[in-house]
Protein backbone atom coordinates (compact mmCIF):
# COMPACT_ATOMS: atom_id res chain seq x y z
CA UNK A 1 0.00 0.00 0.00
CA UNK A 2 1.24 3.46 -0.87
CA UNK A 3 2.20 5.71 2.02
CA UNK A 4 -0.23 8.41 0.92
CA UNK A 5 -3.11 5.90 0.83
CA UNK A 6 -2.09 4.56 4.23
CA UNK A 7 -2.06 8.08 5.70
CA UNK A 8 -5.42 8.91 4.14
CA UNK A 9 -6.94 5.72 5.55
CA UNK A 10 -5.47 6.41 8.98
CA UNK A 11 -6.83 9.96 9.02
CA UNK A 12 -10.27 8.77 7.90
CA UNK A 13 -10.32 6.02 10.52
CA UNK A 14 -9.31 8.43 13.26
CA UNK A 15 -11.92 10.98 12.20
CA UNK A 16 -14.58 8.26 12.20
CA UNK A 17 -13.59 7.02 15.65
CA UNK A 18 -13.66 10.59 16.98
CA UNK A 19 -17.11 11.16 15.47
CA UNK A 20 -18.38 7.89 16.96
CA UNK A 21 -17.02 8.81 20.41
CA UNK A 22 -18.65 12.23 20.21
CA UNK A 23 -21.94 10.73 19.04
CA UNK A 24 -21.75 8.23 21.90
CA UNK A 25 -21.46 11.04 24.41
CA UNK A 26 -24.32 13.07 22.91
CA UNK A 27 -26.74 10.14 22.51
CA UNK A 28 -26.00 8.53 25.89
CA UNK A 29 -26.84 11.79 27.64
CA UNK A 30 -30.51 11.49 26.69
CA UNK A 31 -30.97 8.58 29.13
CA UNK A 32 -30.28 9.10 32.82
CA UNK A 33 -28.48 6.25 34.59
CA UNK A 34 -25.15 4.78 35.56
CA UNK A 35 -25.00 2.73 32.37
CA UNK A 36 -25.37 5.84 30.22
CA UNK A 37 -22.79 7.66 32.32
CA UNK A 38 -20.33 4.81 31.81
CA UNK A 39 -21.02 4.92 28.08
CA UNK A 40 -20.23 8.64 28.09
CA UNK A 41 -17.03 8.04 30.03
CA UNK A 42 -16.11 5.35 27.50
CA UNK A 43 -16.58 7.99 24.79
CA UNK A 44 -14.28 10.33 26.70
CA UNK A 45 -11.72 7.55 27.13
CA UNK A 46 -11.93 6.85 23.39
CA UNK A 47 -11.19 10.47 22.55
CA UNK A 48 -8.24 10.53 24.94
CA UNK A 49 -6.92 7.27 23.49
CA UNK A 50 -7.19 8.77 20.03
CA UNK A 51 -5.25 11.82 21.16
CA UNK A 52 -2.57 9.60 22.72
CA UNK A 53 -2.35 7.49 19.54
CA UNK A 54 -1.91 10.62 17.40
CA UNK A 55 0.72 11.95 19.75
CA UNK A 56 2.66 8.69 20.12
CA UNK A 57 4.79 9.11 17.00
CA UNK A 58 5.96 12.56 18.17
CA UNK A 59 7.24 11.39 21.55
CA UNK B 1 73.83 16.59 53.93
CA UNK B 2 72.85 19.73 52.19
CA UNK B 3 71.21 17.67 49.55
CA UNK B 4 69.43 15.67 52.18
CA UNK B 5 68.53 18.57 54.44
CA UNK B 6 67.06 20.71 51.71
CA UNK B 7 64.26 18.31 50.92
CA UNK B 8 63.54 18.02 54.65
CA UNK B 9 63.22 21.82 54.88
CA UNK B 10 61.17 21.75 51.72
CA UNK B 11 58.92 19.07 53.07
CA UNK B 12 58.54 21.02 56.35
CA UNK B 13 57.65 24.13 54.38
CA UNK B 14 55.25 22.15 52.27
CA UNK B 15 53.62 20.70 55.37
CA UNK B 16 53.30 24.18 56.85
CA UNK B 17 51.88 25.54 53.64
CA UNK B 18 49.41 22.71 53.30
CA UNK B 19 48.42 23.14 56.96
CA UNK B 20 47.86 26.85 56.34
CA UNK B 21 45.96 26.04 53.17
CA UNK B 22 43.88 23.46 55.04
CA UNK B 23 43.18 25.96 57.77
CA UNK B 24 42.14 28.67 55.35
CA UNK B 25 40.03 26.23 53.30
CA UNK B 26 38.42 24.94 56.48
CA UNK B 27 37.57 28.46 57.59
CA UNK B 28 36.50 29.25 54.01
CA UNK B 29 34.31 26.15 54.03
CA UNK B 30 32.76 27.14 57.36
CA UNK B 31 32.14 30.64 56.00
CA UNK B 32 30.48 29.15 52.91
CA UNK B 33 28.31 26.89 55.07
CA UNK B 34 27.29 29.82 57.26
CA UNK B 35 26.52 31.89 54.20
CA UNK B 36 24.54 29.04 52.64
CA UNK B 37 22.52 28.67 55.82
CA UNK B 38 21.87 32.43 55.92
CA UNK B 39 20.77 32.30 52.29
CA UNK B 40 18.50 29.39 53.07
CA UNK B 41 16.94 31.29 55.97
CA UNK B 42 16.43 34.35 53.74
CA UNK B 43 14.76 32.26 51.02
CA UNK B 44 12.57 30.60 53.63
CA UNK B 45 11.59 33.98 55.07
CA UNK B 46 10.67 35.21 51.57
CA UNK B 47 8.64 32.08 50.84
CA UNK B 48 6.92 31.92 54.21
CA UNK B 49 4.07 34.43 53.56
CA UNK B 50 3.14 32.72 50.29
CA UNK B 51 3.49 29.30 51.88
CA UNK B 52 1.23 30.27 54.80
CA UNK B 53 -1.39 31.71 52.42
CA UNK B 54 -1.20 28.59 50.26
CA UNK B 55 -1.66 26.31 53.25
CA UNK B 56 -4.47 28.38 54.78
CA UNK B 57 -6.44 28.98 51.58
CA UNK B 58 -5.64 25.88 49.50
CA UNK B 59 -4.47 22.92 51.54
CA UNK B 60 -6.69 23.36 54.61
CA UNK B 61 -9.96 23.86 52.64
CA UNK B 62 -9.16 20.92 50.36
CA UNK B 63 -8.45 18.65 53.32
CA UNK B 64 -11.64 19.98 54.94
CA UNK B 65 -13.69 19.02 51.88
CA UNK B 66 -12.42 15.45 52.21
CA UNK B 67 -12.99 15.45 55.97
CA UNK B 68 -16.48 16.94 55.82
CA UNK B 69 -17.58 14.42 53.22
CA UNK B 70 -17.47 11.84 56.03
CA UNK B 71 -19.93 13.76 58.20
CA UNK B 72 -23.55 14.87 58.12
CA UNK B 73 -23.97 18.52 58.95
CA UNK B 74 -26.67 21.04 58.15
CA UNK B 75 -24.14 23.83 57.74
CA UNK B 76 -25.33 25.93 60.68
CA UNK B 77 -26.05 23.72 63.70
CA UNK B 78 -23.29 22.54 66.05
CA UNK B 79 -24.38 18.89 65.49
CA UNK B 80 -21.75 17.15 63.44
CA UNK B 81 -22.15 13.38 63.05
CA UNK B 82 -19.56 11.04 61.61
CA UNK B 83 -21.15 8.73 59.04
CA UNK B 84 -18.12 7.29 57.27
CA UNK B 85 -18.72 6.64 53.58
CA UNK B 86 -22.53 6.90 53.85
CA UNK B 87 -22.58 10.13 51.82
CA UNK B 88 -20.77 8.36 48.98
CA UNK B 89 -23.12 5.36 49.04
CA UNK B 90 -26.05 7.79 48.91
CA UNK B 91 -24.59 9.18 45.69
CA UNK B 92 -25.04 5.80 44.01
CA UNK B 93 -28.84 5.99 44.41
CA UNK B 94 -29.17 9.68 43.58
CA UNK B 95 -30.53 10.01 40.06
CA UNK B 96 -30.11 13.79 40.05
CA UNK B 97 -26.41 13.37 40.81
CA UNK B 98 -26.03 10.96 37.89
CA UNK B 99 -27.80 13.41 35.60
CA UNK B 100 -25.57 16.27 36.78
CA UNK B 101 -22.52 14.07 36.19
CA UNK B 102 -23.71 13.21 32.68
CA UNK B 103 -24.33 16.88 31.89
CA UNK B 104 -20.86 17.80 33.17
CA UNK B 105 -19.19 15.13 31.03
CA UNK B 106 -21.22 16.15 27.96
CA UNK B 107 -20.36 19.84 28.41
CA UNK B 108 -16.73 19.04 29.07
CA UNK B 109 -16.35 17.02 25.88
CA UNK B 110 -18.55 19.00 23.49
CA UNK B 111 -17.35 22.43 24.60
CA UNK B 112 -13.67 21.40 24.64
CA UNK B 113 -13.79 19.82 21.19
CA UNK B 114 -15.71 22.71 19.61
CA UNK B 115 -13.77 25.50 21.35
CA UNK B 116 -10.32 24.06 20.71
CA UNK B 117 -11.17 23.10 17.12
CA UNK B 118 -12.63 26.49 16.27
CA UNK B 119 -9.90 28.41 18.08
CA UNK B 120 -7.20 26.54 16.15
CA UNK B 121 -9.00 26.96 12.85
CA UNK B 122 -9.63 30.69 13.33
CA UNK B 123 -6.11 31.30 14.62
CA UNK B 124 -4.64 29.54 11.57
CA UNK B 125 -6.80 31.57 9.21
CA UNK B 126 -6.02 34.86 10.92
CA UNK B 127 -2.28 34.17 11.02
CA UNK B 128 -1.68 32.54 7.67
CA UNK B 129 -4.29 34.20 5.45
CA UNK B 130 -3.96 37.89 4.80
CA UNK B 131 -7.52 38.70 5.85
CA UNK B 132 -8.62 42.30 5.56
CA UNK B 133 -9.60 43.67 8.98
CA UNK B 134 -8.25 40.69 10.88
CA UNK B 135 -7.41 42.89 13.87
CA UNK B 136 -11.06 43.86 14.07
CA UNK B 137 -12.12 40.18 14.00
CA UNK B 138 -9.57 39.41 16.69
CA UNK B 139 -10.89 42.27 18.82
CA UNK B 140 -14.52 41.25 18.32
CA UNK B 141 -13.79 37.62 19.15
CA UNK B 142 -11.78 38.57 22.23
CA UNK B 143 -14.45 40.88 23.75
CA UNK B 144 -16.47 38.05 25.43
CA UNK B 145 -13.42 37.16 27.48
CA UNK B 146 -13.28 40.64 28.95
CA UNK B 147 -16.93 40.54 29.95
CA UNK B 148 -18.07 39.04 33.21
CA UNK B 149 -19.61 35.58 32.91
CA UNK B 150 -22.82 36.89 34.51
CA UNK B 151 -23.05 39.58 31.82
CA UNK B 152 -22.60 36.87 29.18
CA UNK B 153 -25.37 34.88 30.84
CA UNK B 154 -27.63 37.95 30.71
CA UNK B 155 -26.79 38.54 27.02
CA UNK B 156 -27.57 34.93 26.10
CA UNK B 157 -30.74 34.91 28.19
CA UNK B 158 -31.85 37.87 26.08
CA UNK B 159 -30.77 36.16 22.84
CA UNK B 160 -32.64 32.96 23.76
CA UNK B 161 -35.79 34.75 25.00
CA UNK B 162 -38.84 32.89 23.72
CA UNK B 163 -40.91 35.91 22.64
CA UNK B 164 -38.55 38.82 22.03
CA UNK B 165 -35.22 37.03 21.76
CA UNK B 166 -32.79 37.69 18.93
CA UNK B 167 -32.76 34.05 17.83
CA UNK B 168 -36.50 33.44 17.65
CA UNK B 169 -37.03 36.96 16.30
CA UNK B 170 -34.60 36.31 13.43
CA UNK B 171 -36.23 32.96 12.67
CA UNK B 172 -39.65 34.66 12.60
CA UNK B 173 -38.27 37.34 10.30
CA UNK B 174 -36.98 34.68 7.92
CA UNK B 175 -40.38 32.94 8.02
CA UNK B 176 -38.79 29.93 9.71
CA UNK B 177 -41.35 29.83 12.51
CA UNK B 178 -41.14 26.04 12.69
CA UNK B 179 -37.53 26.25 13.87
CA UNK B 180 -38.38 28.46 16.83
CA UNK B 181 -37.61 26.85 20.16
CA UNK B 182 -37.91 27.50 23.87
CA UNK B 183 -34.11 27.52 24.02
CA UNK B 184 -33.78 27.60 27.80
CA UNK B 185 -37.03 25.79 28.58
CA UNK B 186 -36.75 22.63 26.51
CA UNK B 187 -35.13 19.76 28.40
CA UNK B 188 -33.59 18.35 25.23
CA UNK B 189 -31.76 21.46 24.07
CA UNK B 190 -31.18 23.57 27.17
CA UNK B 191 -27.71 22.10 27.82
CA UNK B 192 -26.58 22.88 24.27
CA UNK B 193 -27.85 26.44 24.63
CA UNK B 194 -25.54 26.77 27.65
CA UNK B 195 -22.74 25.07 25.69
CA UNK B 196 -22.99 27.71 22.93
CA UNK B 197 -22.60 30.46 25.54
CA UNK B 198 -19.56 28.68 26.95
CA UNK B 199 -17.94 28.36 23.52
CA UNK B 200 -18.65 32.02 22.76
CA UNK B 201 -17.09 33.07 26.05
CA UNK B 202 -13.83 31.14 25.72
CA UNK B 203 -13.21 31.03 21.96
CA UNK B 204 -11.49 34.43 21.64
CA UNK B 205 -9.07 33.84 24.49
CA UNK B 206 -7.76 30.55 23.12
CA UNK B 207 -7.69 31.91 19.58
CA UNK B 208 -5.45 34.79 20.66
CA UNK B 209 -3.19 32.38 22.56
CA UNK B 210 -2.78 30.15 19.50
CA UNK B 211 -2.25 33.17 17.26
CA UNK B 212 0.62 34.27 19.47
CA UNK B 213 2.15 30.80 19.20
CA UNK B 214 1.70 30.69 15.43
CA UNK B 215 3.13 34.17 14.93
CA UNK B 216 6.42 33.04 16.47
CA UNK B 217 6.95 30.30 13.87
CA UNK B 218 9.60 31.46 11.36
CA UNK B 219 8.20 32.31 7.92
CA UNK B 220 11.10 30.46 6.23
CA UNK B 221 9.68 27.14 7.38
CA UNK B 222 6.44 27.84 5.55
CA UNK B 223 8.32 29.06 2.49
CA UNK B 224 10.46 25.91 2.44
CA UNK B 225 7.43 23.65 2.81
CA UNK B 226 5.59 25.57 0.08
CA UNK B 227 8.56 25.01 -2.23
CA UNK B 228 8.29 21.31 -1.45
CA UNK B 229 4.68 21.47 -2.59
CA UNK B 230 2.90 21.36 0.78
CA UNK B 231 -0.69 22.59 0.75
CA UNK B 232 -2.11 24.89 3.45
CA UNK B 233 -3.74 21.90 5.19
CA UNK B 234 -0.50 19.93 5.09
CA UNK B 235 1.39 22.92 6.47
CA UNK B 236 -1.11 23.22 9.29
CA UNK B 237 -0.89 19.58 10.37
CA UNK B 238 2.83 19.03 9.75
CA UNK B 239 4.24 22.41 10.70
CA UNK B 240 1.91 24.63 12.67
CA UNK B 241 0.38 22.02 14.96
CA UNK B 242 3.68 20.37 16.06
CA UNK B 243 5.30 23.76 16.64
CA UNK B 244 2.52 25.10 18.88
CA UNK B 245 1.96 21.76 20.58
CA UNK B 246 3.26 22.89 23.97
CA UNK B 247 0.79 25.77 24.23
CA UNK B 248 -1.97 23.51 22.88
CA UNK B 249 -1.17 20.97 25.56
CA UNK B 250 -1.17 23.52 28.37
CA UNK B 251 -4.41 25.16 27.25
CA UNK B 252 -6.14 21.81 26.85
CA UNK B 253 -5.22 20.78 30.39
CA UNK B 254 -6.36 24.10 31.83
CA UNK B 255 -9.52 24.16 29.78
CA UNK B 256 -10.70 20.86 31.24
CA UNK B 257 -10.63 22.41 34.70
CA UNK B 258 -11.99 25.80 33.69
CA UNK B 259 -14.88 24.23 31.72
CA UNK B 260 -16.13 22.58 34.91
CA UNK B 261 -16.02 25.92 36.75
CA UNK B 262 -17.44 27.98 33.90
CA UNK B 263 -20.36 25.62 33.42
CA UNK B 264 -21.38 26.21 37.04
CA UNK B 265 -21.50 30.00 36.73
CA UNK B 266 -23.37 29.96 33.42
CA UNK B 267 -25.87 27.32 34.52
CA UNK B 268 -26.47 29.15 37.78
CA UNK B 269 -27.04 32.49 36.02
CA UNK B 270 -28.93 31.24 32.94
CA UNK B 271 -31.11 28.32 34.01
CA UNK B 272 -30.55 27.64 37.72
CA UNK B 273 -30.18 23.98 36.74
CA UNK B 274 -33.67 23.78 35.19
CA UNK B 275 -36.01 22.91 33.68
CA UNK B 276 -36.49 20.04 36.11
CA UNK B 277 -32.74 19.62 36.67
CA UNK B 278 -32.02 18.93 33.00
CA UNK B 279 -29.15 21.47 32.85
CA UNK B 280 -27.80 20.72 36.30
CA UNK B 281 -24.02 20.25 36.43
CA UNK B 282 -21.97 18.73 39.25
CA UNK B 283 -20.84 22.03 40.78
CA UNK B 284 -24.33 23.56 40.75
CA UNK B 285 -25.73 20.38 42.29
CA UNK B 286 -23.03 20.45 44.95
CA UNK B 287 -23.82 24.09 45.69
CA UNK B 288 -27.53 23.30 45.99
CA UNK B 289 -26.95 20.39 48.35
CA UNK B 290 -24.43 22.20 50.53
CA UNK B 291 -25.99 25.66 50.79
CA UNK B 292 -29.68 25.36 49.84
CA UNK B 293 -30.57 21.85 50.96
CA UNK B 294 -28.50 22.13 54.16
CA UNK B 295 -26.72 18.82 53.41
CA UNK B 296 -23.20 20.11 53.73
CA UNK B 297 -21.56 16.70 54.15
CA UNK B 298 -23.37 15.31 51.12
CA UNK B 299 -22.36 18.38 49.12
CA UNK B 300 -18.75 17.83 50.11
CA UNK B 301 -18.98 14.20 48.96
CA UNK B 302 -20.03 15.54 45.55
CA UNK B 303 -17.07 17.95 45.82
CA UNK B 304 -14.71 15.02 46.31
CA UNK B 305 -16.12 13.35 43.19
CA UNK B 306 -15.64 16.59 41.20
CA UNK B 307 -12.07 16.92 42.49
CA UNK B 308 -11.21 13.33 41.62
CA UNK B 309 -12.83 13.55 38.19
CA UNK B 310 -11.19 16.87 37.20
CA UNK B 311 -7.84 15.72 38.50
CA UNK B 312 -8.03 12.42 36.65
CA UNK B 313 -9.12 13.95 33.34
CA UNK B 314 -6.44 16.66 33.54
CA UNK B 315 -3.81 14.05 34.34
CA UNK B 316 -4.89 11.85 31.43
CA UNK B 317 -4.94 14.80 29.02
CA UNK B 318 -1.50 15.84 30.20
CA UNK B 319 -0.14 12.29 29.77
CA UNK B 320 -1.80 11.77 26.38
CA UNK B 321 -0.36 14.99 24.96
CA UNK B 322 3.17 14.76 26.40
CA UNK B 323 6.00 15.03 23.86
CA UNK B 324 9.50 16.45 23.45
CA UNK B 325 9.35 20.20 22.74
CA UNK B 326 10.53 21.10 19.25
CA UNK B 327 13.24 23.72 18.86
CA UNK B 328 13.11 26.17 15.97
Amino acid sequence: MKEATHTALLVTARTLVAAVCLALVVTARTTVGWGSLLTMLAGLAGLLALLAAYNRRFR
Amino acid sequence: MTTLSTPRQDSTNRTRKSALRDGSSRSGGTRATVRRRADGRFVLACLLPALVLFIVFMIVPTVNVFRMSLYTWSGFSPDLRFVGLDNFSRLLDDEQFVRAFQNTVALLIVVTVVTMGMALFLAAIMTRQRLRGRNLYRFVLYIPNVLSVVVIAAIFSAVYDQENGLLNGTLRLLSLDGLQQVWLGDQKIVLYSVAIAMVWQSLGYYMVLYMAGMASIPEELYEASALDGASATRQFFSLTLPLIWQSLRTTLTFFVMSAVNLSFVLVRAMTGGGPDGSSEVLLSYMYKQAYTNSSYGYGMAIGVVIFAFSFLVSLLVSRATRREPLQF
